[in-house]
């Protein structure tokens, strides 16, 4: 059991992608952000029911921005005390509280939002380095003798933005460093880049074969922490494929050619490097050289 | 038989052994005893093979001596000789204790050796217990790599020794001790003994010219104790005492030694002196000489007990720095200045200790090796993971338009809906496929085979795997065949290829099979083997078509 000190705090990574989410609206119905964040928040519940001790924080992350639904930026006057209102059902004034929060920023979020130019792909990278700096701040701000654990759960919806591939590992070794975990809950299409934070910070990733039953899917896989999980029958670790991919054509290898100068892959040797431009010498074959034949003059 | 070419270094007569008469030889190499009437020797044992020999002891009628071999048997000769047996029995303890130890050392060392290589090492004690025991591989052969270069390099350990040094305190480790009436016992060791010649060496001299013409040693000891030399106060007595002569040489020693001085011209001990007036009195300008007449009786014995003080630890320094040089009574060698009259040799000292206090080697610049730049034409290849081109899914904009226009209208009234956000249909589905062997769970079933197999078979797998390690090992190394040596290694080292197949390899087989347990466990072990037979096979066809 954990003990009565330690803090476990477990921020939530939604991708709230409007033009994915507006698409899948659009193809199933029954399925929607609504209903999404719905999930998400009994989730954010029952991680702060399970203990005293337990901290929270959710991310949504859109194409322009990641932005905190809670917990709330405080704007100084100390108005939290307008929140104290109780929901009126009995609920843990806690709950009720976090939950008013969630939705009034996620309402306002989603009023404000403009998809500007061609950047279509959620923010996710970044939504990640937010985590890790707000972890980071918690784990700064604690008192003396006290524990704290950490992870990190992404939902996501849209694809993968290539584009974000240094910035993601980054973040992921960041974290593998601090120890924080990355669990991911992937909708609809597999993304390498979470597989292998997944595989590199030992957390849990889970393509979802139905979107409706999202909330216990989340509930029975990602709630446990990480002492709990090693107890538990859960989903094993899918194969991660970590293959190279060439610099000339983006194929993935599995044997290839590094130059060793600039580390950079091929898949078909060349003897000069079109990075670095570095040339190499590698000794060919003597050639054996033919007799001349004497072409006869009729 | 004993061939006439050996040296017979004692024969002793009516030596039983066994019950039997005989007469027992010592020879240069061995022992041996023959029967009596007899030509041959029944009994012969080489000095080397014997660890120790022990007596009966003195009270017992029977007088024995017994010769233990390091292999754990031992031989017993009753010498039945009346009147002579102790003295024959002591003849031949004598001579074997002599004898002993000149073999010892030789066989010794390398058992030791082998002992203690097997003792550190359980894993190289396991594979010894299973090739060589189990008379896979003959012990010459496992420790044939091994000991390498223990027998080259033996005369090399021994002179690496080092030198034990000299206390500088040997002197007052002999603390006498009161004898009851009026004298002194000095216990004197071997050691303190070795000290005191190697300190002082005119003290060596006088011994090797008194002992043991003019004095025995205790005599010589008691002499010396009882000099002034030894003790504090260095009043030259009368000429009776030989040691006079070693307290005059070390007076020369001394002196010869300040005339000396030190070797690091920026340090200068003259300006060390004792300039007080009395305790608290703060300084005196310094006298301009300070000779001996000057000084009050209180000073001048004080002023003698520093000179002996100094002078002891000067000598014992120099014994260290001496070595095993024998030259006699040169005290002045201990510093080897020769150097220090010529002034020519002055500047570069004095230039060397300069640097050396104003250069440090941290501060200096760094001359680390000289490096090419590195010159990227295109990083931006290393921003791209190794997410291959895909053909990206086209959204025209208006149907980018059209979808944030849903969500945001969705979202406008956003209310949670916490009571319905679940069906039991989809959760009993979701649950469903969570169990064991639903859809997520089907990988994971199985356990490793570490869970299943035993871990008495996973030990005895293990040691199977290094054994036939060691072996293909040896195998493999043959190749390239060059020599007709690696040709017969290479024979034998197929041969027991196969018997540890047979004797080891078959029988953890059907231990497996009759387990009902996973039969790949050494498929492994078998293609190596495999892989083993097919090349000396290849290189048996290749070597009788060269030979045709």
């Amino acid at each position: 059991m954990a003990s009565e000190d330690e803090i476990s705090l477990l921020v939530i990574v939604v991708d709230v992608n409007p033009i994915w989410w507006g698409q899948q609206a659009q193809r199933e119905p029954q399925f929607t952000l609504s209903k999404c964040i719905d999930a998400v928040m009994v989730m954010a519940n029952s991680h702060v029911a399970m203990s005293r001790t337990n901290k929270l924080a959710v991310i949504a992350s859109h194409c322009q921005d990641s932005h905190f639904l809670y917990p709330r930026r405080s704007h100084g006057n100390g108005d939290n005390g307008d929140d104290a209102s109780s929901s009126g059902d009995g609920k843990y004034e806690l709950l009720s509280v976090a939950n008013n929060i969630m939705a009034e920023e996620i309402r306002n979020l989603m009023s404000k939002i403009e998809v500007k130019g061609n950047s279509t792909d959620t923010l996710l990278a970044g939504s990640l380095a937010k985590a890790l700096c707000y972890i980071n701040r918690v784990s700064k701000e604690r008192e003396a003798g006290q524990d704290i654990k950490s992870r990190i759960l992404v939902i996501k919806a849209a694809d993968d933005c290539s584009q974000q591939y240094m910035h993601f590992m980054n973040v992921i070794f960041a974290a593998q460093k601090q120890n924080i975990l990355i669990d991911a809950c992937v909708l609809e299409s597999d993304s390498g880049l979470l597989q292998q934070a997944c595989d590199i910070t030992g957390g849990l990733y889970l393509k979802i074969p139905q979107k409706v039953a999202i909330a216990q899917y989340l509930l029975w896989v990602f709630l446990p922490d990480a002492e709990q999980r090693s107890q538990l029958m859960l989903p094993p670790p899918a194969h991660v494929d970590y293959r190279a991919a060439c610099f000339c054509h983006r194929n993935l290898i599995e044997i290839g050619y590094v130059c060793s100068v600039c580390l950079s892959i091929f898949c078909n040797f060349s003897p000069i490097c079109t990075t670095c431009e570095t040339a190499f010498k590698i000794q060919l074959p003597q050639m054996v050289k033919g007799k001349k034949k004497k072409l006869k003059v009729s | 038989m004993a061939s006439l070419s050996e040296e017979v270094l004692l024969v002793l007569k009516k030596v039983r052994q066994k019950k039997q008469d005989g007469t027992l030889y010592l020879m240069a190499e061995r022992i041996a005893w023959g029967p009596e009437g007899k030509d041959r020797f029944t009994v012969s044992h080489l000095y080397a093979d014997i660890r120790c020999q022990k007596i009966s002891p003195d009270g017992k009628a029977k007088v024995q001596l017994q010769l233990v071999l390091h292999s754990g048997e031992s031989t017993t000769f009753h010498f039945s000789n009346d009147s002579t047996a102790r003295k024959d029995r002591e003849a031949a303890k004598e001579l074997l204790q002599q004898l002993l130890p000149k073999f010892k050392k030789k066989a010794n060392k390398e058992l030791e050796e082998k002992n203690r290589m097997l003792q550190e090492d359980p894993v190289l004690f396991q594979l010894y217990k299973d090739l060589v025991v189990s008379q896979v591989i003959s012990a010459e052969e496992f420790w044939a790599n091994r000991l390498g270069g223990l027998n080259n390099t033996d005369p090399a350990v021994c002179n690496s020794k080092q030198e034990v040094g000299i206390s500088g305190a040997f002197l007052a480790d002999i603390r006498p001790q009161t004898d009851g009436c009026n004298g002194l016992r000095y216990n004197l060791t071997a050691d303190i003994i070795e000290s005191i010649f190697r300190t002082y060496p005119a003290v060596k001299q006088k011994y090797c010219e008194n002992v043991p013409h003019n004095l025995t040693e205790k005599e010589f000891w008691t002499r010396f104790f009882q000099s002034q030399y030894f003790h504090r106060d260095r009043i030259n007595t009368g000429t009776q005492d030989i040691f006079t002569e070693c307290a005059k040489q070390d007076e020369k020693g001394l002196k010869s030694m300040v005339v000396q001085g030190v070797k690091n011209p920026l340090v200068d001990l003259q300006s060390l002196e004792d300039k007080s007036l009395d305790e608290g009195y703060g300084f005196s300008t310094p006298l301009p000489s300070t000779s001996n007449c000057n000084r009050s009786v209180k000073e001048s014995s004080n002023y003698a007990i520093i000179k002996r003080f100094n002078h002891h630890s000067a000598m014992v320094l120099a014994a260290g720095s001496r070595k095993g040089e024998t030259d006699q009574g040169s005290e002045t060698s201990s510093t080897d200045g020769n150097s220090r009259d010529s002034d020519l040799f002055q500047p570069p000292i004095k230039k060397v200790k300069l640097q050396e206090a104003i250069e440090y080697e941290d501060l200096q610049r760094e001359d680390g090796p000289k490096t090419v730049a590195l010159n990227l034409k295109k990083s931006d290849r290393y921003a791209h993971g190794p997410v291959p081109l895909q053909s990206q899914k086209y959204t025209t904009s208006q149907d980018i338009i059209n979808s944030v226009n849903h969500v945001r209208h969705e979202m406008t009234n956003y209310t949670p809906n916490l009571t319905q956000v679940l069906t039991s249909a989809a959760a009993t589905t979701a649950i469903a496929a969570l169990s064991p062997g639903g859809v997520l769970m089907q990988t994971g079933v199985h356990q490793t085979i570490n869970q299943m197999v035993p871990s008495d078979f996973q030990g005895e797998l293990k040691h199977l795997y290094s054994a036939a390690g060691e072996l293909l090992r040896h195998f493999w190394s043959c190749f390239p065949v060059n020599s007709p040596f690696l040709e017969d290694k290479l024979t034998k080292m197929k041969s027991n290829l196969e018997r540890f197949q047979t004797t080891k390899l078959c029988p953890f087989q059907d231990k497996i099979q009759r387990q009902y347990l996973n039969k790949n466990l050494t498929a492994h072990l078998e293609q190596m083997l495999q892989a083993a037979y097919s090349k000396f096979h290849i290189w048996q066809t290749r070597r009788m078509m060269r030979k045709t």
